[in-house]
């Protein structure tokens, strides 16, 4: 069995009495996309920023590689990088000038090079000789993405780096993040607060709430755990039979058109309450489930009403 | 290691080069204060003691060796926090002592850079040749001066890393507490007897003294640079011990990734 590439074991981080990670532990084996996901507060950054070393952690292990963090910094931190919209490169100089010595942090003699094809890679070079300050917030998230690749990382700790995007630049972000995992198999952990990305990208999601992981699932698998769904009924036939059908079975419901009615059922009643309306000469014309979405898990989560 | 260094080297070189600022607050100064004090310790020669003036314009040369050495080992860690750029550089290998070490050694090239600028006007305008107190004392009262810097400089970074900019002015001003209280610009007979005794316990003091002695006699005073050196031991002490503990206070409360926030 193959080492995993981050090992995390009952991390625990107080401040004053706070409580902000919980005895949290996961595993990132090579290739994955980890979702880290909670509402603010939930201890995301916080646990990135002991995974990175420049929190220390109350208690637990961390263990990149199959060594320890601690006592192995600079060996692991050669081997990861980092990438978020809350850090930037530095203001004052160009860009080039910035990949230049985060070239040279990463023990690269000679970095112009890769910087070069990089920037192409990423359609960057017209931006190369200009201010870091004077760069769109599109642009330097492209310019992070240069600097979490110069060391050819074999993890990189992603905090909400679409955050300050617009979407058609979050979307192209997404699209380079995917081709940077199929081409060079790396592994991702990966924080954000948009539902939809995380469900495109990722392959497993932590659900973090008050420091603990509430849920740990694929995206499809969290979203299973909601059993709820929203039946959408296009009919003909008497409205009044339909009403008193679905207030037998305690259904809510609502008709949104005299000829449509919306339904909050759970999943496995759905065949029940199309074929007994059948049954009572109810004509479907058009059935719409709506199943629960990411997001949905997350709400449910953020305000204490789901299943662990 | 070396790639590492050169690393925060060359980012210290880009951003000098391209921050007014850092330009205005050690070149500028630098000039300016030297064209000022060199009028007035004329102004002072032809109505006082000759050497009153050169006590001026000798205080103004090595204070600059103590303001530039501290400011660039504290302010300039002040320059990536202010672009939300220092976590990013500690997530990378570079170590902590590889990033004050070539803090240090910016500050080193700074600070010889501007005191030769300064002292070579001195020398050209204002007739004052920083030589005369001796070729060895001048490296002596450079390698305290620097030394002495170097602990206050840490002291102010562990203080900027714990508690984060809101405290920043203290980078660049808290250094000229140390002004009056070492008798840098006058004999420290001048001082009060109180404020004295505090001042022998300051390396920058026994320096002074002996520079402006140096003026008449360039003859190495080793008693007072040995006893500037031995406080300066104590004081680089103390100051990599508070700096470690508040380094190590701001990752625990969290306040170091914060600071970039």
């Amino acid at each position: 069995m193959s080492i995993p590439l981050l090992q995390v074991e009952n991390l625990v981080k107080d401040f004053n009495g706070f409580r902000a990670v919980d005895h949290v532990s996961f595993v990132i084996p090579k290739g994955c996309i980890i979702g880290l996901l909670g509402p603010n507060g939930a201890g995301k950054t916080t646990t990135i920023h002991m995974l990175l070393g420049i929190t220390t952690p109350t208690a637990g292990r961390i263990v990149y590689f199959g060594r320890e963090f601690t006592a192995n910094r600079q060996a692991c931190l050669q081997r990861i990088n980092f990438a978020s919209s809350y850090n930037t490169l530095q203001g004052r100089i160009s860009v080039w000038e910035n990949l230049v010595v985060y070239g040279h942090l990463y023990g690269l003699r000679r970095p112009e090079d890769k910087i070069r094809r990089l920037a192409e890679y990423f359609g960057v070079i017209p931006l190369l000789h200009r201010r870091y300050w004077d760069l769109s917030t599109g642009q330097r998230t492209r310019v992070n993405l240069i600097k979490a690749l110069l060391n050819d990382p074999e993890i990189i700790l992603m905090d909400e780096p679409t955050a300050a995007l617009d979407p058609d630049i979050a979307d192209k972000t997404l699209s380079l993040i995917e081709e940077i995992r199929s081409t060079a198999g790396v592994s991702i952990l990966y924080t954000s607060h948009r539902m939809a990305e995380v469900t495109r990208i990722c392959d497993e999601v932590i659900f973090l709430d008050r420091g603990r992981i509430f849920a740990q699932d694929t995206p499809i698998g969290l979203t299973k755990r909601i059993r709820s769904a929203q039946l959408r009924l296009t009919i003909e036939g008497d409205r009044g039979t339909v009403a008193s059908f679905l207030t037998e079975r305690a259904q809510s419901h609502r008709f949104t058109q005299d000829h449509m009615v919306v339904i909050d059922t759970m999943e496995e009643r759905i065949p029940e309450l199309i074929f007994g309306l059948s049954e009572r000469g109810v004509w479907i014309t058009d059935i719409e489930v709506q199943k629960p979405t990411l997001e949905d898990v997350f709400l449910k989560i953020a305000r204490g009403e789901a299943d662990a | 290691m070396r790639e590492r260094l050169r690393a925060v080297l060359l980012q210290e070189l880009y951003i000098t080069r391209r921050s007014l600022e850092i330009i205005v607050d050690l070149f500028y100064t630098s000039l300016i204060t030297v064209v000022v004090f060199g009028f007035v310790s004329g102004f002072l020669t032809g109505v006082l003691n000759p050497n009153t003036g050169s006590y001026l314009i000798l205080g103004m040369l090595l204070w600059d060796v103590i303001r530039v050495n501290q400011y660039s080992v504290t302010v300039g860690s002040l320059w990536n926090i202010w672009s939300h750029n220092l976590s990013n550089m500690f997530v990378t290998p570079l170590s902590l002592v590889e990033y004050i070490t070539a803090h240090i050694f910016s500050g080193l090239l700074k600070t010889a850079v501007i005191f030769g600028m300064i002292s070579a006007i001195a020398a050209a305008w204002f007739h004052f040749e920083i030589w005369r107190v001796g070729v060895l004392n001048l490296a002596l009262f450079f390698a305290n001066l620097t030394i002495f810097a170097w602990a206050v400089g840490l002291v102010l970074l562990g203080i900027v890393f714990m508690i984060g900019t809101r405290i920043q002015a203290l980078a660049w001003g808290a250094v000229f507490l140390f002004q009056p209280l070492t008798a840098a610009f006058f004999p420290l007979g001048v001082l009060p007897p109180a404020v004295r005794a505090v001042a022998y316990g300051i390396p920058p003091t026994w320096v002074f003294e002996a520079a402006r002695r140096a003026l008449d006699e360039p003859a190495v005073d080793w008693t007072s640079a040995a006893i500037a050196f031995g406080e300066n031991l104590v004081y680089l002490g103390v100051g990599v011990w508070a700096f470690s503990l508040m380094w190590a206070r701001s990752r625990d409360s969290g306040q170091f990734a914060r600071n970039d926030a």
